[in-house]
């Protein structure tokens, strides 16, 4: 019990930090980003294939991991999505076509990898850090889940301070709920959406590394299956509220494993489309996500 | 030319099968519908459809029908569940339909033949029947894109508000679209699965979703022919990147993108519009001065 | 009709007779493109009742009552671009043919007559795209008055025009009138109301501040201070 607890909390803590970038992203820029799982995939990807050439030690994978990341967000905010936007004819159409365009955009780092990779697993084989597993109370629990959890807490709890409390969080959260009148006030959106691309990319990126470490190895296509479970913490907990992708990671993990231990296993896909659909439907808003106030 | 039939003969259904798959997909954008329900619909029209074959032995009409039957009432009821869900709410909530259907399909024990899928659905469908169906599909379409339904569809998509002070009953015209995009993508998996003889629950994943939309993006989302264009491309597309070997996916992946991001009405768009450009310019250089100040007098003010 | 707390508009009771036009006059904001919403049912009541021949429609949808022969402009153009001139006005005409109540070949006599009396005659190939701003705003007319409406509800038409072509939509109005039109135009142009209209509504915060003919709805003191002070100046 107390182990399916552990995992869960582990699992939670990926899917958070997955998911951080994403609803940042969303609920400031109002960008879905359908690309964050294939950079979220091809940072750990990179760092992969760099480790096996050198041998580094865990934090130089995440500072490339996280680098990769940030560099492939922003350059598919300048090559994609900047594009579309200034070209899209209103809010409605552009939303559709920045869906799209990140489904497409997501095809090339997925072709790479499973190009490189021959669509095989690859990990850290490379690296010199070794995941230790402590043993208490009949609990295992290993050194990279404990950084796992530590990670997605510190990072979560701090990007809720910092859109909080900073200058840059405040002029952040006002492009997402009125962009003209934060341009009237001289935010200037085009940096800022930039930056927190790059903030988003980087928290794909690490999370990346992370969940190689935690799993030992991941697939090309391990993105996708991210990007809807990140997807449905985002609604779960309501679009834009930071707070609320905390709870929903949190709350999906544990939904899932109870799913997990209690049945055959397979339909623990359900849970997360299972969400998506009956928050969509029953409570658009999510649990903490403020009400529409956008003008459409 | 009895040669090339034979041995593409997998292409040439295939090209078929993606195009009323692509349309299942097309339709209900063409709607101002942004639903993915059709590739879910058309995971029930193959189950149902190799179910009624394997267990039953009904013949391919009637268990096409019946997959279809039922992804038509299933789509009905979507319609219904997510009316007040608009735009990309709407895209993800149906795209979580899609996936349910696959647990579905894992889940279902015996009647699905569980994570390995159903095997053996033999029957004797052939091309002949895909021409004839697609031919169907495509003139019932094409008179749908055309005159006063051509119009009110073009109405409801652009300006449902508009839409409504026409005298249009949007929402009738939203279910329509759920309703039809399932039929389509009901038939398309029917008939795949009869081809194929297999059906197994990874067919039916995201990637398919991606694969369809694709399809649309390429070729364009406006008309039916930019379904068949995108259906054709990403059909013979990797056969003929055989050349670029190990780098064809790249390839692939950079097409896509340029597309959604440039090319946002598709290789169609693209070719109406040079072709209302041409026409423009054919009209402007035969008219005399008559009627023409008002094209050139064109205002900068906007409305208070 | 509240928006966020704020009643759009109150207390307003107003009866329209056949064959006449009613002009409503008002400053941005004071509810005019409100209350054209809230009659053509785009918004819901909080309060209050609409009628038409002494019928309650007040719970129908926005379709149903345009499908009763009434149409309305927009306050902002409202074209579908990839549709041709002609093609936007035969819309308008859609919604009667197909319900049988007029025979078909007859829609194109009708989509001709409009785009004529509309002054859009050599255009019908044309995308709104291609169109100066006032040419679409008659593109929106046309469309409107293709169906022969009994109510035509008109929000800002002549904007964006100019002064000929604002006299040229007057004498269209005036011209539908005398064939039993009754019409809601809603416009900024106090000039063109007095000519245009039989019976003015002036509005200011969502109220009515003064109703009745034209020219001395707009000498009453409360309607100057609230919107004519400065532009009336202008027009006169």
């Amino acid at each position: 019990m107390l182990q399916d607890l552990i995992n869960a909390l582990s699992l939670g803590s990926i899917y958070l930090l997955f998911a951080l970038g994403m609803s940042l992203v969303w609920g400031t820029v109002g960008i879905l980003n359908f690309a964050h799982g294939a950079i979220f995939m091809f940072a750990a990807f990179v760092s992969s294939v760099i480790t096996d050439q050198v041998r580094l030690p865990l934090p130089a994978l995440i500072v490339i991991g996280a680098a990769v990341g940030a560099l492939l967000s922003v350059a598919v905010q300048l090559l994609a999505f900047q594009p579309i936007m200034r070209r899209a004819k209103d809010h409605r159409s552009g939303e559709m076509q920045i869906l799209i365009g990140g489904i497409g955009v997501a095809a090339i780092p997925l072709a790479i990898a499973e190009e490189v990779t021959g669509s095989n697993p690859f990990g850290f084989a490379g690296s010199s850090y070794v995941t230790s597993t402590f043993s208490l109370l009949g609990v295992r629990v290993t050194s990279t889940q404990l950084m796992v959890v530590a990670a997605a807490l510190v990072i979560g709890i701090g990007v809720i301070v910092w859109l909080r409390f900073s200058r840059s969080g405040l002029a952040l959260r006002s492009i997402g709920v009125d962009p003209e009148t934060a341009s009237l006030m001289g935010v200037n959106r085009r940096v800022l959406s930039l930056s927190t691309m790059a903030v988003a990319g980087g928290l794909a990126g690490l999370a990346g590394v992370l969940l190689t470490y935690n799993l030992g190895a991941i697939t090309p296509e391990s993105g996708d299956v991210l990007l809807i479970k990140a997807f449905a913490a985002v609604i779960l907990g309501g679009v834009g509220s930071m707070a609320g992708v905390i709870v929903g990671a949190y709350v999906l993990a544990v939904a899932e494993t109870i799913v997990l231990t209690q049945t055959s296993g397979l339909w623990v896909d359900a849970v997360s489309f299972g969400f998506i659909f009956a928050v969509l439907l029953f409570k658009s808003e999510g649990l903490f996500g403020r009400r529409e106030v956008r003008r459409t | 030319m009895i040669a090339w039939y034979d041995t593409n003969i997998i292409l040439i259904q295939s090209t078929f099968v993606g195009l009323l798959m692509a349309l299942s997909l097309q339709v209900p954008i063409r709607f101002g519908v942004f639903s993915f329900a059709g590739i879910g619909c058309y995971g029930i029209g193959a189950y149902v459809a190799a179910i009624m074959t394997i267990r039953y032995e009904w013949p391919a009409a009637a268990a096409i029908g019946a997959g279809m039957l039922i992804a038509g009432v299933v789509g009905y009821l979507l319609a219904l569940t997510v009316r007040r869900l608009g735009g990309l709410y709407l895209g993800m909530a149906t795209i979580a339909f899609d996936l349910i259907v696959g647990v579905l399909a894992v889940n279902g024990g015996d009647l699905t033949g569980g994570p390995s899928g159903l095997f053996g659905a033999l029957a004797d469908v052939t091309t002949l029947h895909l021409v004839l169906i697609s031919a169907v599909v495509i003139g019932l379409l094409a008179y749908s894109e055309r005159g006063a339904i051509g119009r009110r569809v073009e109405a409801v998509r652009e300006d449902p508000e508009l839409a409504a002070s026409m005298g249009i009953d949007v929402r009738r015209h939203r279910q329509a679209a759920f309703v039809i995009s399932a039929l389509l993508g009901a038939c398309a998996g029917g008939l795949n699965v009869l081809l194929r003889t297999t059906i197994a629950p990874t067919d039916i994943g995201f990637s398919l979703v991606v694969l369809a939309l694709t399809m649309i993006i390429v070729g364009g989302s406006r008309s039916w022919a930019g379904a068949l264009i995108g259906a054709m491309i990403f059909t013979w597309l990797p056969g003929f990147l055989e050349f670029s070997g190990q780098w064809q996916k790249v390839i692939y992946g950079v097409i896509v993108a340029l597309a959604a991001i440039w090319v946002p009405g598709g290789l169609l768009g693209m070719m109406t519009d040079a072709y209302r450009s041409w026409q423009r310019s054919r009209r402007d250089a035969g008219s005399g001065d008559g009627d023409r100040t008002p094209l050139g007098s064109r205002a900068e003010g906007t409305p208070a | 009709m509240h928006f966020g707390g704020v009643k759009a508009v109150d207390g307003l009771s107003i009866d329209l007779t056949e064959g006449s036009i009613f002009g409503v006059l008002g400053p941005n904001g004071s509810g005019k493109s409100t209350l054209l919403a809230a009659l053509t049912r785009f918004v819901d009541l909080t309060a209050g009742s609409l009628h038409l021949d002494g019928e309650e429609y007040h719970r129908i949808p926005a379709a149903t009552f345009a499908r009763r022969g009434v149409a309305r402009t927009f306050q902002t153009v409202r074209l579908l671009p990839g549709l041709t001139v002609e093609e936007n006005v035969r819309l308008g005409a859609d919604r009667i043919r197909g319900r049988g109540i007029r025979e078909r070949g007859k829609g194109d006599d009708d989509v001709a007559e409009a785009i004529g009396r509309t002054g859009l005659r050599g255009l019908e190939r044309h995308r709104p795209g291609e169109l100066s701003y006032g040419a679409q705003r008659r593109v929106e007319i046309a469309r409107a008055i293709v169906a022969k409406p009994r109510l035509l509800l008109l929000d800002e038409p002549t904007a964006g025009m100019n002064q000929s072509e604002r006299q040229e939509i007057s004498a269209l109005l005036r011209e539908l009138r005398e064939e039993g039109l009754t019409q809601v135009l809603v416009e900024h142009d106090v000039q063109m109301m007095v000519d245009t209209c039989d019976h003015l509504f002036a509005m200011n915060f969502g109220k009515l501040i003064a109703d009745g003919v034209p020219a001395s709805v707009v000498r009453e003191p409360a309607v100057r201070e609230a919107y004519l002070g400065k532009r009336w100046s202008e027009h006169v």
